[in-house]
């Protein structure tokens, strides 16, 4: 059996008294889409941010692609082709789009040609919003270009933290539809409080509570287990 | 016609650099204009180095005068113990723009207004440095007749030469900031303007954009410093202190940070005023203070920034060909 592409191992992340992640293990393979699920509050976000360089966990090991991670700084792990989009979207509110999608070129270690630039430009249906302004951009549209602007750089790894937040239902299945078609083009780790996201999306589901992974394994088998249902789905939605 | 001549960058350089050595040659006839064309044409090299620093990167730099006041002692320091000029500037100003990375190293924790508390700090101390070791600045009083640049045998830079200089100095910034805005670096600096912590996660090394936009602004700061302090012939603690930093600052955000041009046309507004304002140098500073506030009141964006705040289009980078013609 190959080596994972993502290997973390037993990692902690304490702020002060607060234990947001408590020996936590999630491995995944190339081409896997692994989804992770959790109430507000456990720690899900936090591990994207460990992860991806953004904090420090307070003990731990994650390798990437077979190269250990901790320690390097945010734009490195990029250049090694982890990158991730954030809870709230986040784009360069007072650029163009195309400045945004030029800014995530300007630095990319294996940027997409031109070609396939305007291709994921077509994808993702921006071709004709270049011009605007991207904090102009409906909320749908901002989360689009979010994704364009790692997928120029041709990622291996691509995190997204609830990338259906706050979209309307048909924007949802829309979205659901890019997902599954990303797919193909990189690995996805995706967080979501939408079951519906994970059941369609993810080929093994990772859950969180209180910090703690409580249950690994197939969307259809984790949704039904009893105690995850209890603890989670039980208060959620579903 | 005259739009489109004027909407590249090459023609407004070349109109810039027309009139930068056009007014002095104008004004040769009176000293004292031509003095004050040459004093505006420093603040236009200085302008375009705080603007690289506060209009490209969002860093907002009050240490930036004692910046230039560290390549200005150190050239003059030099000179009196014998350096040809020449030789004392460019390492006065590569000095300080060494002195400048580590002074910005803050700017690596703090951002904004804190990054701009710490930088008033550090002007301070460096004004304090300036009256304190009197062996070097000889303090408060300052130091004058200081000799000007020689030439090549023997004659010394001044006069309309020396304004010449300065011209050639000024369009040479411009230049250099024009080529350094269009390059990726100045899409980088942007990206960390606008949101450092999206640009790290875009591959951009932050820190090291960070401290490169302090070594190239603040050798603007050092090699305007060096020219300027020749050309008055007199030097003391109050040349560099944070007034002065606020001065340039205030070009800059007046004029429009973020535009190559905005800091220029206010450099050029702005650095006659003291001299206009000479028999009234008790409102001076209140005419300096409503500026500031009318300024983040009423421009926030600054001349040029109020009247083109528009993004350009970069056409090289990403081709407009899908999707255009949907809209
Ligand atoms: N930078 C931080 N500083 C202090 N506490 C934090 C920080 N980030 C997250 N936390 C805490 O860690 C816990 C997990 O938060 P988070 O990872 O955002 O949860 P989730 O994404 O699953 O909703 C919460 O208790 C939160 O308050
Ligand atoms: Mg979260």
């Amino acid at each position: 059996m190959s080596a994972p592409l993502l290997d973390a191992r037993s990692v902690t992340m304490r702020f002060g008294g607060v234990v947001a992640l408590r020996d936590v293990c999630v491995a995944q393979m190339a081409g896997e889409t692994l989804g992770m699920i959790g109430p507000n509050g456990s720690g899900k976000t936090t591990f994207v941010n460990v992860i991806t360089g953004h904090l420090a966990p307070t003990s731990g090991a994650v390798d990437f692609a077979g190269r250990p991670l901790l320690g390097r700084k945010p734009h490195r792990i990029a250049d090694a082709g982890l990158t991730r989009t954030y809870q709230a979207v986040r784009v360069f509110r007072e650029l163009t789009v195309r400045d945004n999608i030029a800014t995530a070129l300007v630095d990319a270690e294996a940027p997409l040609a031109r070609a396939e630039v305007d291709e994921a430009i077509g994808w993702l249906a921006l071709g004709g919003r270049l011009d605007a302004v991207a904090g102009g951009l409906t909320l749908y549209e901002q989360r689009r270009l979010e994704l364009l602007m790692r997928l120029v750089q041709r990622p291996k790894l691509i995190m997204l933290d609830e990338p259906v937040g706050g979209l309307s239902s048909v924007e949802v299945r829309a979205m659901i539809g890019l997902l599954a078609e990303l797919k193909s083009r990189c690995s996805v780790f995706v967080i979501e409080h939408t079951m519906k996201v994970i059941r369609e999306l993810a080929d093994r589901v990772v859950v969180l509570l209180a910090g703690e992974k409580i249950a690994d394994g197939p969307p259809a088998e984790i949704l039904t287990d009893q105690r995850v249902i209890e603890k989670y789905l039980g208060s959620a939605d579903a | 016609m005259i739009d489109r001549i004027l909407a590249s960058r090459q023609s407004q350089l070349a109109l810039f650099a027309l009139l930068a050595f056009a007014v002095p040659l104008l004004l040769s006839g009176n000293r004292y204009f031509a003095f004050i064309a040459g004093i505006t044409l420093v603040h236009v090299l200085w302008a375009s180095g705080m603007n690289l620093l506060y209009g490209y990167t969002g860093l907002m730099p009050l240490m930036f005068a004692g910046i230039a006041g560290i390549s200005s002692y150190l050239v003059v320091g030099l000179t009196s113990i014998g350096w040809s000029f020449w030789l004392a500037m460019p390492v006065g100003a590569l000095a300080a723009s060494l002195v400048g990375v580590v002074l910005g190293l803050p700017a690596l924790r703090l951002k904004g207004f804190y990054f701009t508390l710490c930088s008033l700090v550090i002007q301070t101390v460096i004004t304090l440095a300036f009256v304190y070791f009197v062996n070097l600045t000889n303090g408060d009083t300052g130091i004058s007749q200081i000799p000007l640049p020689t030439l090549p045998g023997g004659a010394s830079l001044h006069g309309l030469p020396y304004d010449l200089v300065l011209a050639a100095l000024a369009v040479i910034g411009v230049f250099v900031l024009i080529r350094l805005v269009d390059s990726g670096f100045g899409r980088r600096l942007i990206a960390v303007r606008e949101d450092d912590e999206l640009a790290e996660t875009l591959g951009i090394g932050v820190t090291r954009q960070k401290l490169t936009a302090f070594f190239v602004g603040s050798l603007y700061a050092g090699i305007g410093g060096a020219f300027y302090t020749p050309y008055v012939g007199f030097i003391s603690p109050r040349s560099f202190d944070v007034l002065i930093s606020l001065n340039v600052w205030l070009m800059v955000a007046f004029g429009g940070r973020g535009t190559i041009w905005g800091p220029v046309i206010g450099a050029v507004l702005l650095a006659p005023v003291p001299f206009l304002l000479q028999d009234y140098y008790m409102i001076k500073d209140v005419v300096y203070g409503l500026l500031i506030i009318g300024v983040i009141v009423l421009l926030p964006a600054g001349i040029v920034g109020g009247l083109v705040r528009r993004p350009k289009p970069d056409p090289e980078i990403v081709p407009a060909t899908v999707g255009e013609g949907a809209r």
